[in-house]
């Protein structure tokens, strides 16, 4: 009782400190969002009101519906190759019969603190068509070099490879640390009860693990959903508009053609969407916890 | 039956050292590659993609620095860090201690707009944040960047510091005020000392978000001498197009940093990155 009221009576001086962050932080968070609003219900160049026909034209936008389309293309690419691996790589982990296991946990983690601009370059080199390594490789096996981000039918898949690359290590050790926090006796008695790894990681392992899994497979759709480095300067959204995402395409509309207002209006409606998985995701995701 | 399960035993270690030293090698491969290509000259590239650098070069990167002026990125991307860091880590440090330890009018309204921080896919800003920079005068100079790398940093600081204060004893500021501490000296000598294992993890993840941070710098810095070395990359690779090692040299000199950090202190980044994820 006497320590509460001794820091009520403190919040006078703190509002010294809160108030200018906070409005450091409104300016350059919050207060962009308003102006694009702004500007999202202006016709270009800030001319006139135009109300929601910048919306409407959004609506109508097939290029947008298709970045959309790409987007979550690339999502379930992430969630079966991030999420998927890394719970694999988790699960050995767990059977006590690896070497080095500090050695892999830091390999395997590094290319997470890459620039993800680096990784894109690195991965347009490892692509390239005369020098690339992969076409190295295929000619080692006599096959025909391949145009790896300049054929629209797997340009998308090949953009998704590297992001993939990248971000497996965050989830394992996302999982490795869920991992450890399971009980040791609820796993010895597994073993003991004669559980192979296989029915081990399936019925005793990954039940254990919702909270974690649903936390993974938010971060990584959310994650993929705003993707844009690797892709600027991987394709840039080519060839064509084959591997368009919505961050591309919002940039182009307000750099490259310079639609400042449409660019708003697309940066707005990638907020909406993105608002709307995530609350679908975890409702269904509360919604199968229950069960 | 005995040598089955033995058998089996063995087979089952082979394959997992196996496969776990598989992922390891193709998560290593890409990173060993590019650092002994930056070795070799854009000739020995041409003729062997994979082939080890027959007589080691620094070519590519005294290019960089005398062609290239990378220096110049370099010295950006050093001053953003320089700038942003401490400024996250003093700021997030005191939101943080103001939610674990105070209730105050709107603190929910607060938690719940840097909460929301966290939940917004960073490139919608993108164009806003342009709009109002332009709008406001604010592009293209020396400091337009550290605003928003402060700011879209800050609330994941906040948590990680609002959930470390949270398992500090309460008693420990009592006894500071019954000693006659005042709330800044309470604040930042008492308790900011005791946070010494979050702020090392603060520090270091806010590096590597302001050092690698590529689309922001893109949008918002138009004139050169202010690149910063994501953005010179670009730059470069349009300028020099068939420079494959040239700028194979650009990626070394933009991760090494990252990458010494990283071996030195992983085990703070691993659970720094993965602490929201696991506790959640």
């Amino acid at each position: 009782m006497r320590s509460s009221r001794l820091f009520k009576l403190q919040a006078g001086p703190a509002f010294r400190y809160l108030v200018p962050i906070f409005i450091i932080y409104a300016f350059t968070v919050l207060l962009p969002l308003l102006i694009s609003m702004y500007y999202s219900v202006h016709s270009e160049g800030n001319a006139k009101f135009v109300g929601l026909q910048n919306y409407v034209a959004l609506v109508k936008d097939n290029d947008f519906w298709f970045s959309l389309k790409n987007n979550i293309i690339i999502a379930v690419i992430c969630v079966a190759g991030q999420v998927g691996i890394a719970f694999l790589i988790a699960s050995f982990f767990m059977t006590k019969l690896l070497k080095l296991e500090g050695l892999h946990r830091i390999a395997i983690f590094l290319p997470v603190v890459l620039a993800p601009i680096v990784t894109g370059y690195l991965w347009s080199l490892i692509y390239n068509y005369r020098m690339g390594v992969l076409n190295w490789v295929l000619k080692l096996f006599n096959m025909d070099p391949v145009l790896w981000l300049d054929n629209p039918s797997y340009v998308l898949y090949s953009v998704s490879v590297p992001l993939v690359w990248q971000y497996i290590g965050l989830y394992f050790i996302i999982f490795l640390a869920g991992m450890q926090n399971i009980s040791k006796e609820v796993l010895e008695a597994s073993e003991i009860d004669g559980a192979t790894w296989y029915r081990k990681t399936v019925y005793v392992i990954l039940p254990l693990l919702k909270n974690v899994m649903s936390v993974a497979l938010i971060l990584c759709i959310t994650g993929t959903l705003k993707v844009f480095d690797h892709i600027y300067v991987m394709t840039g959204g080519g060839p064509g508009r084959s591997s368009m995402v919505m961050a591309q395409y919002a940039y182009n509309n307000a750099f490259t053609m310079s639609r400042l207002s449409y660019g708003s209006t697309i940066s707005i409606g990638m907020l909406i969407l993105c608002a709307i998985i995530l609350l679908v995701m975890s409702r269904w995701i509360g919604g199968g916890e229950e069960k | 039956m005995r040598k089955k399960s033995s058998f089996a035993v063995k087979l089952g270690y082979v394959g997992t050292n196996v496969t776990v030293l598989l992922f390891t090698l193709s998560a290593l491969f890409p990173i060993v590659w590019m650092l002994y290509t930056s070795l070799k000259t854009n000739k020995e590239f041409n003729l062997n993609t994979m082939s080890l650098p027959s007589s080691p070069t620094l070519d590519n990167y005294s290019n960089a620095f005398n062609i290239g002026n990378i220096g110049s990125a370099i010295f950006s991307s050093l001053l953003n860090t320089v700038i942003a860091v401490p400024l996250i880590i003093v700021f997030s440090f005191v939101i943080g201690y103001f939610f674990s330890r105070i209730e105050f009018k709107g603190k929910k309204i607060m938690m719940l707009l840097f909460l929301a921080g966290m939940m917004i896919p960073i490139h919608a800003l993108l164009v806003p944040l342009f709009v109002q920079f332009k709008w406001m005068g604010m592009l293209d100079s020396r400091f337009t960047l550290i605003l928003p790398y402060i700011a879209f940093h800050l609330p994941v600081a906040i948590f990680l510091f609002d959930s470390f204060i949270k398992g500090i004893s309460k008693e420990i500021e009592e006894a500071a005020y019954m000693d006659g501490s005042s709330f800044d000296y309470t604040m930042f000598r008492v308790i900011l000392p005791i946070c010494m294992p979050i702020m090392s993890t603060v520090a270091i993840l806010s590096t590597l978000g302001t050092w690698n941070e590529f689309s922001f710098a893109l949008v918002l810095n138009k004139s050169s001498e202010l690149f910063t070395l994501p953005i010179w990359l670009t730059f470069f690779s349009g300028q020099y197009t068939t420079d494959y090692t040239g700028k194979i040299a650009g990626l070394v000199m933009t991760s090494l940093p990252i990458i010494v950090l990283y071996l030195f202190f992983s085990n703070k980044i691993m659970t720094g990155m993965t602490a929201g994820a696991v506790k959640g």
